[in-house]
């Protein structure tokens, strides 16, 4: 860079500061930010513009702004002043409004588009007077002014514009109602798509109405020779597939198929379509690329998974291409990107059998671990015996190995023997001790001597995962290693127990359960209170109800929710919980309240959290209400509702109301 | 529609809110309600993994159990997309190389020390391209060269260091580049030059966090690309303040090519190059220290 532009920048930085130091109440300010929205600098401008804005006197400052705006021939500085008015809210409507009155249509012009960014509801009735302006440029910022703000009066007046005699005004008149999302009736739109200068907004509308001829309209304008007319039409068909039931995107995608089929070159244009920058022409080629069916087109589908929010699109698309098409995926696997190899890996799922395991095989060797836990899924699927050795070697890996025993049992249902011969061979060279718990599942009590000799290894996870497989083979063995397992001196291996009892159930399990709970392990002490709900240990209750106090959040959460597995959920236990200052603890409180047969107040209890500071627990608070059924609770909740902002809570006030009113 | 999703669990609309909430706490990235789909998608294989049925008992796991913050640098990690490869965007590349390498020469001359920032470096390709890019040049031979990857999740950091890529990390890179910075390392596997290497570290930070930014070694580049996706106006702001107090005066901020600063205040000057647009923190008025 030259020294002399450095020296500018200089400049601009200084004037930039010197702006940015003002002071808002110094006497003059007003006039040096109106200096500012002269500068040759886009940024100083835009400085000075918001400086304005914090001026204490807000109405001299929208008047000072106003006379900006009659400054003809400084259109940098007219521009400032009306981003400056635009940004000032409700003190500038008065002075704007009044500016629609100046003889100079510019002013006037200026002064519409300035409303349409205040975008206040108010002005509707202004803006509409001026869609009869002399001046067709202030009638047409007045229809588009009116797409900013919208409403119904808005809308009639934008459809009666559709007949104006002005191609202009027809076109904002289009441009309004698109970005209201309100769509004239399918045969108008169609009838304006064959004007050329109108086609593109035409298509625009199109694709808000519902499908059929309109989707046939949209789709014949993708042989269009015209590039910007094929990528509307592509906007407008993305639009209409979102978020159409089964049965309309079965129809819309008959129909699409049947024009775009004729197209020539049209899967060319479609692969081009999905990679250009534009995500709504992406979205719109994504759904081209399913009509067409086209296996061709599975990796560029794929790669538009980068996008985020068209992930779901992308393998919806996906398995409209067919067994061809993710085959194509599976070779071609390396070359792909994260996110495309990611979603691929989804589809992929559905299409192996028994002869894809060296393949899914192949990508463990090199895949990240999202896609990693894929391929483990996949390997399931294969119903193939060779897929049984990978599967128990993976139980070793710490992230896998929850994937990969679900993935084994779905292998273990059709080759239960070559899998039970896999595990005992991984449990003897010691691969990892997660193969113990599905060799007891699968082995049953023939395995029991093996897990009795694990439960005393020298190694804390093997002892922990034999006493818990045990637990699962049979109830006497399960509790006798409980009991030796609860005096452990391994954490991990006592929660093992503490499992394996809650498990069993019982009086005696129940007394072991009492132990654990003042075990010196958090953890432990957590997997026995979760025991003691599982377990049905109605005896431990009253501990349970101690816990409810507990400054631990999560111990007083799983308290209050093992109290009401076993059916102990009394009024002062509630008080409690709903007093914790933890709000997890408040709403599983709320959560026991359907089923506390006990608790004669629970309406009046729930009542007292419609009004709390969260909205989670406002929501949890009107949902109980509504499954209480108590008719006298209403008025409460209709005025929770008449104040309330959160949408979560509204909504679940707004179910509550209507299921009370019998609605 | 063919299914995807058997047997998994949905994500109720509270469940999304609570766990998005939770992720914007802890480090400041915004999750719009229109990626529910998506969140849903990538925390279904952390549930798999821990063994929960349902996205209320993560949203508890994650404010309960003892392993809680390392499952929410798991969930954080999953929600983010990792991917990069080595010479993503040439084009910003090509300026980098040609416009500001011979500025920053000139501009360091006298310290002959440069240092560069790749923040949200993700598994590094990144930060080691920045590196291949300042050996290709020639004019850093003897210099005091770091590049400095940084990135929330200590996974891709691990990954980083060992510095081994595969197929899809190379596809846009040049053969000659290739050649040159790349060693084999085993079937379909390379790994990155040890001298390439020797310029480049790596460490574990939030952008959310003011306070450890500190860490980060004053800079005269930050390549920053598309990270600001993830954030919301104020996020920005906060991690663009971040940014500007670790850049050196008159240092280089490089955004991705779909990013800007606009609405964002204006404590950048932006700057015209040839083949991109870059920001820029201004140099300090004369008389005023760093």
């Amino acid at each position: 860079m030259s020294d002399a532009v450095q020296s500018l920048a200089g400049q601009e930085e200084v004037r930039y500061r010197a702006l940015q130091a003002v002071d808002p109440r110094a006497p003059g300010a007003l006039e040096t930010f109106t200096e500012g929205l002269h500068d040759e600098s886009w940024r100083v401008r835009h400085a000075a513009a918001e400086g304005l804005r914090r001026l204490p006197d807000a109405e001299g400052v929208a008047a000072r702004l106003i006379s900006v705006l009659g400054e003809r021939g400084e259109t940098g500085a007219r521009n400032a002043a009306a981003e400056a008015l635009a940004g000032m809210g409700t003190v500038a409507l008065r002075p704007v409004v009044h500016l629609l009155e100046h003889e100079d249509p510019d002013q006037r012009k200026l002064a519409v588009d300035i409303l349409g960014h205040l975008g206040r509801a108010e002005v509707e009735d202004v803006l509409l007077r001026s869609l009869s302006d002399v001046d067709l440029n202030v009638r047409v910022s007045a229809a588009e002014a009116l797409g900013r703000i919208g409403g119904e009066a808005a809308v009639r007046a934008l459809e009666a514009l559709l007949d104006a005699d002005t191609s202009l005004l027809r076109l904002a008149a289009m441009e309004g109602l698109a970005a209201l999302r309100k769509a004239p009736p399918t045969a108008r739109v169609m009838a304006l798509a064959d004007e050329p200068l109108l086609q593109r907004s035409a298509l625009r509308l199109l694709g808000l109405c519902p499908p059929g001829a309109s989707t046939e309209r949209i789709c014949r304008a993708l042989d269009s020779s015209v590039r910007s007319v094929r990528e509307a039409a592509l906007v407008a068909l993305g639009t209409q597939a979102t978020g159409l039931g089964p049965y309309e995107r079965n129809e819309l995608d008959a129909v699409a198929r049947s024009v775009l089929s004729r197209i020539p070159e049209m899967t060319a244009r479609v692969a081009q379509a999905l990679d250009v920058e534009d995500v709504r022409i992406r979205a719109g080629a994504l759904v081209a690329a399913g009509a067409l069916g086209e296996a061709s087109l599975a990796l560029a589908v794929a790669e538009v998974a980068r996008e985020d929010r068209l992930l779901r699109e992308v393998l919806f698309t996906l398995g409209q291409l067919g067994a061809d098409g993710r085959r194509l995926l599976l070779k071609n696997m390396g070359a792909l990107s994260l996110p495309a190899r990611t979603v691929a890996a989804e589809a992929l799922v559905l299409l192996v059998d028994a002869t894809s395991v060296p393949e899914l095989c192949a990508l463990l060797e090199w895949a990240e671990d999202d896609l990693r836990a894929v391929v483990v899924r996949a390997l399931g699927r294969t119903r193939s015996p060779e897929a049984l050795l990978p599967l128990v070697g993976l139980l070793a890996d710490a992230s896998l190995s929850g994937t990969a025993t679900r993935a084994l049992d779905q292998l273990i249902a059709v080759h239960p023997l070559a899998a039970l011969a896999a595990l005992e061979t991984a449990v003897e060279q010691r691969t990892t001790p997660v193969a113990v718990a599905v060799l007891g599942r699968l082995g049953g009590v023939k395995v029991l001597p093996l897990l009795r000799r694990l439960a005393r290894d020298v190694e804390s996870s093997w002892r922990a995962a034999a006493v818990e497989a045990a637990s699962r083979v049979s109830g006497e063995a399960g509790l006798e290693l409980a009991r030796g397992a609860l005096a452990d001196e391994s954490a991990p291996v006592r929660i093992a127990a503490v499992r394996a009892l809650g498990r069993q159930g019982g009086q005696e399990a129940g007394s072991f359960l009492g132990l654990a709970l003042k075990d010196e392990d958090r953890a432990v002490r957590l997997a026995a209170v979760e025991a003691v709900g599982a377990g049905g240990a109605t005896e431990r209750a009253l501990d349970l109800e101690a816990l409810v106090r507990h400054g631990d959040g999560a111990l007083a959460v799983l308290a209050v929710r093992a109290l009401a597995k076993l059916g102990k959920v009394g009024s002062g236990m509630l008080w409690d919980a709903l007093g914790h200052p933890d709000t997890e603890v408040v709403k599983a409180a709320l959560a026991a309240l359907t089923s506390a047969e006990g608790a004669t107040d629970g309406a009046a209890l729930a009542v007292s959290l419609v009004g709390h500071p969260r909205w989670d627990v406002r929501a949890a608070a009107a949902r109980v209400l509504g499954d209480l059924g108590r008719p006298e609770c209403l008025p409460v909740l209709q005025h929770a509702l008449s104040v309330e902002h959160d949408a979560l809570a509204r909504k679940a006030l707004v179910d509550a109301v209507a299921r009370l009113s019998g609605r | 529609m063919p299914r995807f999703d058997e047997g998994r669990p949905e994500m109720t609309l509270e469940e999304f809110r609570l766990l998005r909430d939770h992720v914007y706490a802890h480090c400041g990235i915004l999750i719009h309600e229109d990626m529910k789909f998506v969140m849903e998608r990538r925390l279904w294989p952390r549930l798999e993994a821990l063994g929960l049925t349902d996205f209320g008992a993560y949203h508890r796991y994650l404010r309960y159990d003892a392993q809680r913050i390392a499952e929410l640098e798991a969930a954080v990690e999953s929600l983010t997309t990792h991917e990069t490869y080595f010479f993503r965007e040439p084009a910003q590349l090509k300026a980098f190389c040609e416009e500001l390498l011979p500025l920053l020469e000139k501009k360091n001359a006298r310290t002959r020390r440069l240092r560069l920032w790749s923040a949200g470096c993700s598994s590094g390709e990144e930060a080691y391209t920045v590196a291949m890019l300042l050996k290709d040049s020639g004019r850093f031979d003897d210099w005091d060269v770091e590049v400095h990857g940084t990135d929330l999740s200590r996974r891709v950091l691990a990954v980083a260091r060992r510095a081994e890529y595969g197929p899809s990390a190379l596809r846009a890179t040049p053969p000659d580049l290739m050649e040159r910075f790349f060693v084999p390392a085993g079937v379909n596997r390379v790994r990155v030059r040890d001298d390439v290497r020797a310029w480049v570290s790596f460490g574990h930070h939030n952008l959310a966090d003011e306070a450890t930014s500190q860490l980060v070694p004053r800079t005269d580049v930050v390549f920053c690309r598309n990270v600001m996706i993830y954030f919301d106006q104020a996020m920005r702001r906060r991690v663009l303040g971040v940014i500007r107090d670790r850049l050196c005066p008159g240092g280089y901020l490089l955004l991705g090519h779909a990013e800007n600063l606009l609405s964002l205040g204006a404590d950048f000057e932006l700057v015209h190059l040839k083949g991109d647009l870059v920001y820029r923190r201004p140099e300090l008025p004369a008389g005023e220290g760093r």
